[in-house]
């Protein structure tokens, strides 16, 4: 926008001239004729208020400069000047030149910047020039502000008034008299003590009489009341602007009439001397209506009447661009770049007003117009379109655009909206519109006037000498032409442009301002291509200017972040990479030259004719100060070479060798130099060590012409470096373009798990340098497959090729339970022994690890040989660890045992022996074998049990038997006198081993008893020293009998007595040592049973006679009475056809408390050798219920009643 | 007189690894010279397109179902970018030169193979968006043809996950390349 007349292209906004704010010194009384000075000898406002007033103006008046539309929520938009008390405004009519003779008429004088005026810079035929516009917008304000203060004395106060008014009355009069329509507004501050001694009506009265002094509209006065801050002060201050608002636009609407009815008058106003210079030509009418529409259009801009500036602004470039205006100038006239600037400026205000009104296409289209229309022209009438002078002014074209949208700051544009371009306004929306008419971001203005630079360059770089040198060197002749070839419109003359010598324009640099602009405004919406366009667009013009840091600065990111490269965008990648390599080579950054060279060498980028290729020669030239070390990677310059490495084999074993191979292809371009790296190291991930091949020159080069070679590499590991056992290998690694170099290895596997090579790095030698090339190998896709030698295509290729899964060595060595048990059984000790055997080639070095998983583990011991650990018993999991075995020589065996403690109960052991070992001859691979032992303990044996009642021989006590009943205590054992009841005890037990075992014992014990009871095992089946040999799933019986008695006949509460069965057996097998097995006892328990009762019962028991002949049973009835009550019962016995019977058929009973008595019942069974059922029952006589008669030995019961066994006659055994 | 209307400049196949499948070039009228050549030179061209991925990016955030995405953004007053998404993004631009096409006033003779009636109610106008369409589903007819090709590998040209890929050898899809954009002209609606 600069190179416009200062002043042409502000924004009009109403000017309004403040004074009394400060204290200037009065302005003289104006020397030249004409000039009207306002001014009062009231003193200036001082204090706070003024000051804050100030700056509140200041403030305004840059709000005023801004060129954003101004919206309808804006009350003003005003430009402000403050000024001491005085002001001077221009004088009103030119005066005449001196120089000329006097005048016989007294001459009709003209404002100074009419062209009328001998004095203005117009006469006699300018059309307009900026002044104007400047006069208006800077100096005849539209109104004029005077502050004054209301002193609130009352002894001055009069004095004080009358002398504003006459102030105010002098201002008025000069004003009038000058013709200038400018509005005189006072303002009036009250100081700080009105608030309280001036009242509201006094304050109107004073005002009122200062108004009616001096005849003032009472729109134009202001009373403001001392204010309590300066925030309602400005408030206050806003609603006067914006009254004043009005009254301005009201000014410059009586402007913009005044110019309308000079224009409808029609007439060509003669200028006050004719011209006597030039052309002596002077303006016609079309060109005074232009000027008026062009006023017009001015002063509808200062009331922000857009449609009506537009309408102005159109009808005078009509007019300026028609027939009768530019078509007439000469083109070698100042006249015309006159006219041209005119032109520019009108446009510029017009797309200004478009861009106000939100038309943006409309402001592309008028711009297009507007370039359209002056091409035009200056193709017809000027000094064409092929010049430097045209693209110049294309630049500034555009960038009057760019300059323009930021400055109007057009709604929904901004960077953070990331809009690349804005829709068309609605009056264009169906339109067939060119795609360049919506809106683009001034990025996109900034590069067409990049562009345009461009091409301002070379049309400049093609004027001839002749016209370059300076034009004081020339002569006048060829200035004179010069001066009608070259278009020097807002553009140095060709010999300022492109000078002979010196410095002319600089392009490039006004190129790279233009392209930084365009840059930042993309990078804001992430076109970070275009942007990544214009670094290198950049980058190529700072070259020029052999900026070569700037160059590397501009084009390093995208070199770093591989911009295009990545994408195969390679003619783009290319000329960035020649570029940038050019930059790097002359800053002497080695390591950029380097990379980029290696890059280069790819044969994807097209050859550059007479270009070296070889990485040798790539620093020739470049000036360094040591030798340079340099590491580039594949992730920043990609690589001419590519490296792909396989395994023969996808699983390999620890110890064993694996072949690999690494083939590496060089891709260079065919006139490339072979390269000779120095060395390879292929580094993998996991359990491989790298591995280093080292260039040798002795060995023979691979000259064959097949694309392919395959070279076996023997490595050696590295002796000094013995523990880190690193493989070296010595080969020719010199690679022809287009040649696949494969070297074949053979890689001994140490360690199990999974290895994969990772990268590959070259290293490369010259004098100059020396340089690392990192290849990362890990990538899907770069694996290639097997190569053999005579074939070019590799064979089975897989996917994964370059890893390589290693198995752990197989381990030899034997472990196994020695003598395994097929089964452990509770409460018994657990001993396992294992055996070691050592089936590998060489002696073996062991270590044995222990774990017992479990629920509980019990103690356990560890036995091998003199190693000796003992474990305490743990919950869940139990270990030993690190138990050293020491040396185990081939094919030789070592034991050792573990004994666990008794399990209490049936449970599960998981353990784990693992033994870790490596042999002598290869101490780096370790070796595992693992034994996993899996141990169900389980019970021995099971029982069932039946307690069954037998009559108890000893009498009861009797209750009046006095002695047996007292206590007599004899030491602290309490003799038992309660009554007294025997049991048997029957358990059925059956052995759940799955081997005969020896039991050698049955024990009943008595666990508990509730207190004031007793009891005690009085028989136990006997079993001889031997024991009984029990077969499994075998039931087998014994009884225990048991009596339980009570402590006192007085107890009456029921016992409950706990009983355990315990087996004590051994297994059965020999033990070698001659040492007999242990017995081990297992007790199960047996349960509580209740006994003592105090319900009555009836017992049966049975006497079978001693004659056996006979047969004769007798039968005893036992009623007990353990309850306390007197009871009657009713025994009666049917008569059976199974035997015959002595005894009461029908009696009965009576028992005294704690009492029993028999009935007794003789039986002479008919039958012999069955079960007979003697139809007895036994009734409560009281309850009339029947009891249950118990049976006892020889007896038993079923639901219909007794059952007496009649054992066979002796006959039959005869 | 003669007027200018609009042409295909070039025209473009970017793979969905933001690579170049294929590029073609046609040549605009230079009134100057009288003469047709490219407007711009093939860095140049490929520049331009690689610009292009930026708008795409940008606007496939505001996804257009259809994958034609109009007007990509005007380079400068007479080159414009215009594009189109495939499914699988394939992204296929048309820059079209404003002033890329001679026709002399009248409709009588048309420069080039364009059709004289279309060309003659175009002159000096704009251009709609839709008036590409039929650029674009030649474009991707013939991409499709081009995939049908049991010997076109479509990884090969944009590996998954990886990064550039080769450009598209074709002939056949060249031709029709070709045959578009030098049949195309503002008015055509079949290709």
């Amino acid at each position: 926008m600069d190179g416009y007349p200062l002043g042409s292209l502000d924004h009009n906004v109403p000017l309004i001239v403040v004074s009394g704010l400060r204290s200037d010194p009065p302005e003289q009384p104006p020397k030249a004729k004409g000039q009207v000075l306002l001014r009062s000898d009231l003193p200036p406002l001082d204090g706070n208020e003024a000051t804050f007033l100030e700056s509140y103006f200041e403030e305004v008046d840059e709000r005023g400069k801004s060129w954003t539309a101004v919206t309808r929520e804006e009350h003003y938009r005003v430009r402000v000047k403050t000024v001491g008390r005085s002001l001077v405004l221009p004088s009103r009519r030119a005066t005449l030149p001196e120089t000329i003779e006097p005048l016989t008429t007294p001459p009709i004088l003209h404002s100074p910047f009419s062209p009328l005026s001998p004095s203005s810079a117009l006469y006699p035929d300018g059309l307009m020039n900026a002044q104007w516009i400047k006069k208006h917008q800077e100096e005849i304000p539209s109104i004029f502000v005077c502050f004054y203060t209301l002193i609130s004395d009352p002894k001055i106060a009069v004095q004080q008034d009358n002398r504003l008014k006459s102030a105010l009355n002098g201002m008025r009069a000069t004003l009038v008299e000058s013709g200038y329509k400018t509005r005189l507004v006072v303002i009036i501050l009250g100081d700080e003590l009105a608030r309280t001694n001036l009242t509201a009506e006094i304050i109107q009265d004073r005002l009122e009489g200062v108004r009616r002094g001096t005849g003032l509209d009472p729109k134009s006065i202001f009373y403001i009341p001392p204010q309590e801050s300066t925030s309602e002060l400005r408030r206050v201050m806003d609603s006067i602007l914006a009254l004043l608002y009005n009254t301005a636009i009201e000014y410059y609407r009586d402007l913009g009439r005044h110019a309308r009815k000079k224009r409808s008058r029609g007439i060509v106003p003669q200028p006050t001397l004719p011209p006597t210079s030039g052309t002596s030509q002077t303006l016609s009418l079309p060109d005074w209506n232009f000027r008026y529409d062009f006023k017009s259009a001015i002063f509808a801009e200062f009331r922000q009447e857009i449609d009506a500036a537009i309408r102005s602004f159109e009808q005078a470039y009509e007019i300026l661009l028609g027939q009768d205006v530019l078509d007439i100038i000469p083109s070698w006239s100042p006249r015309w770049n006159e006219a041209r600037l005119l032109a520019d400026i009108i446009s510029i205000r017009c797309l200004r007003l478009h861009l106000w009104m939100g038309q943006t296409s409309l402001a592309v289209r008028r711009w297009q117009t507007h370039r359209d229309r002056i091409s035009d022209f200056v193709d017809r009438r000027g000094r064409g379109t092929n010049n430097y002078g045209w693209q110049a002014w294309e630049a500034r074209w555009a960038m009057v655009m760019a300059n323009m949208i930021e400055l109007v700051e057009v709604p929904g544009f901004g960077p953070s909206t990331m809009t690349i371009f804005l829709q068309p306004e609605k009056a264009l929306f169906g339109e067939r519109l060119q795609p360049w008419e919506l809106l683009h971001h001034t990025g996109y203005w900034y590069r067409i006037a990049a562009r345009h630079l461009g091409a301002r360059r070379s049309l400049a770089h093609r004027i001839p000498d002749d016209d370059r040198g300076a034009p004081d060197a020339s002569p006048a002749s060829r200035v004179a032409s010069k001066a009608i070839r070259y278009d020097t419109y807002m553009c140095p003359p060709p010999h300022e442009e492109y000078p002979l010598s010196g410095n002319g324009v600089n392009h490039a640099q006004l190129m790279i301002d233009c392209l930084l602009n365009a840059r930042g405004q993309f990078q804001a919406r992430k076109q970070h291509r275009i942007a990544a366009e214009i670094s290198l667009e950049c980058a190529r013009e700072m070259a020029t200017l052999g900026s070569w840091n700037e160059v590397l600065a501009m084009l390093r990111p995208l070199w770093e972040d591989k911009s295009f490269r990545s994408e195969w965008w390679l003619d783009i990648s290319e000329d960035i990479l020649w570029v940038m390599r050019r930059a790097a080579a002359e800053t002497g950054r080695a390591d950029i030259v380097v990379a980029i060279d290696w890059e280069l060498m790819n044969e994807r980028f097209t050859r550059r004719q007479n270009w070296h290729y070889d990485l040798a020669k790539s620093l020739d030239g470049v000036s360094l100060t040591s030798k340079p070390f340099i590491t580039i990677s594949d992730d920043l310059a990609s690589s001419f070479i590519s490296a792909s490495f396989a395994f023969r084999t996808k699983e390999g074993r620890a110890g064993e060798t694996c072949l690999a191979q690494l083939s590496l292809k060089s891709e260079a371009l065919q006139v490339a130099a072979p390269v000779t790296l120095s060395s390879i190291r292929v580094e993998f991930e996991g359990h491989l060590k790298p591995i280093t091949l080292v260039h040798d020159s002795d060995l023979p080069t691979n000259s064959s012409k097949e694309p392919v070679s395959v070279t076996a590499v023997a490595e050696t590991k590295d002796e000094e470096d013995e523990k880190e056992g690193q493989l070296t290998g010595k080969c020719n690694i010199t690679l022809r373009p287009g040649h696949r170099q494969v070297l074949e290895m053979n890689i001994p596997l140490r360690e199990p798990g999974q290895a994969s090579a990772s990268r590959v790095i070259l290293t490369y030698k010259t004098e100059t340098f020396e340089l690392d090339y990192t290849l990362s190998l890990s990538d899907l896709g770069k694996v290639t497959g097997w190569f053999v030698r005579g074939a070019a295509k590799p064979r089975l290729s897989r996917p994964d090729g370059h890893i390589l899964h290693i198995q752990p060595r197989p381990p030899k060595m034997k472990l196994r339970l020695v003598e395994p048990l097929g089964q452990f059984y509770a409460n018994e000790p657990i001993p396992l022994k294992i055996g070691l055997h050592n089936e590998e080639d060489d002696s073996a070095n062991v270590k044995l690890d222990i774990r017992i998983v479990g629920k509980i583990i019990p103690r356990f011991r560890v036995d091998a040989g003199e190693h000796k650990r003992e474990v305490d018993a743990a919950e869940e999991e139990s270990q030993v660890t690190g138990l050293a075995l020491g040396n185990i020589g081939s094919s030789s065996s070592l034991e050792l045992s573990i004994h666990l403690d008794p399990a209490p109960a049936p449970t599960v052991y998981e353990i784990q022996i693992r033994a870790d070992y490596h042999l002598e001859s290869d101490a780096a691979t370790p070796i595992v074998q693992v034994l996993p032992i899996h141990l169900n303990v389980v019970n021995a044996f099971e029982a069932n049990y039946d307690l069954m009642p037998r009559l108890h021989p000893d009498p009861w006590p009797s209750l009046f038997d006095y002695e047996d009943l007292q206590d007599v205590s004899d030491g602290d054992v309490i003799q038992a006198r309660g009554l007294a009841q025997q049991w048997c005890l029957v358990c059925h037990y059956a052995s759940f081993a799955t081997e005969d075992l020896d039991v050698v014992g049955l024990d009943m014990v008595v666990t508990a008893v509730t207190p004031g009871g007793r009891c005690r095992v009085v028989s136990q089946p006997e079993l001889s020293a031997d024991g009984m040999i029990v077969a499994p799933k075998t039931m087998y019986e014994a009884r225990f009998g048991l009596v339980a008695q009570k402590v006192t006949l007085d107890d009456r509460h029921p016992v409950a007595i706990d009983l355990a069965f315990v087996v004590r057996w051994r297994r059965r097998r020999q033990v070698a040592d001659g040492e007999s097995n242990a017995i081990n006892a297992t007790t199960m328990t047996v349960g509580q049973y209740m006994v003592l009762g105090t319900e009555p019962r009836v017992l049966a028991s049975v006497l079978h006679s001693s004659q056996e002949q006979s047969g004769l049973v007798r039968l005893d009835i036992t009623i007990e009475n353990p309850s306390s009550h007197f009871l009657t019962f009713g025994l009666a016995m049917e008569p059976s056809d199974a035997f015959a019977f002595s005894g009461s058929k029908q009696t009965t009973v009576h028992l005294l408390p704690m009492s029993r008595r028999t009935k007794t019942y003789r039986l002479l069974p008919l039958t012999r050798g069955v079960y007979i059922r003697p139809g007895l029952v036994v009734r409560d006589k009281y309850f009339q219920k029947v009891l249950r008669v118990i049976p006892t030995e020889g007896m038993k019961i079923d639901k219909d009643g007794l059952l007496v066994w009649i054992p066979p006659a002796p006959e039959a055994e005869e | 007189m003669s007027a200018a209307i609009p042409s295909v400049a070039c025209l473009g196949v970017i793979g969905r690894n933001n690579n170049p499948l294929h590029i073609s070039i046609f040549p605009s009228y230079d009134p100057a010279a009288n003469t047709f050549s490219p407007i711009r030179n093939p860095l140049q061209f490929s520049l331009l397109l690689s610009s292009t991925i930026d708008v795409f990016d940008l606007r496939s955030k505001s996804s257009t179902a259809s994958g034609d995405f109009g007007l990509l953004h005007a380079i400068d007053d007479r080159l414009a970018a215009y594009g189109f998404e495939t499914n699988t993004g394939v992204r296929m631009v048309c820059i079209v030169d404003m002033r890329g096409r001679r026709v002399e006033a009248g409709g009588s003779g048309v420069a080039g193979q364009g059709s004289g009636a279309a060309g003659a109610s175009t002159v000096g106008a704009g251009l709609r968006d839709s008036e590409l369409k039929p650029v674009f589903r030649a474009m991707q007819s013939a991409y499709v043809r081009l995939l049908q090709n049991p010997f076109y590998d479509p990884d090969e040209h944009a590996p998954l996950g990886g990064k550039g890929g080769r450009r598209i050898t074709s002939k056949k899809f060249g031709d029709d390349m070709k045959r578009i954009g030098e049949a195309w002209t503002p008015g055509v609606t079949t290709l």
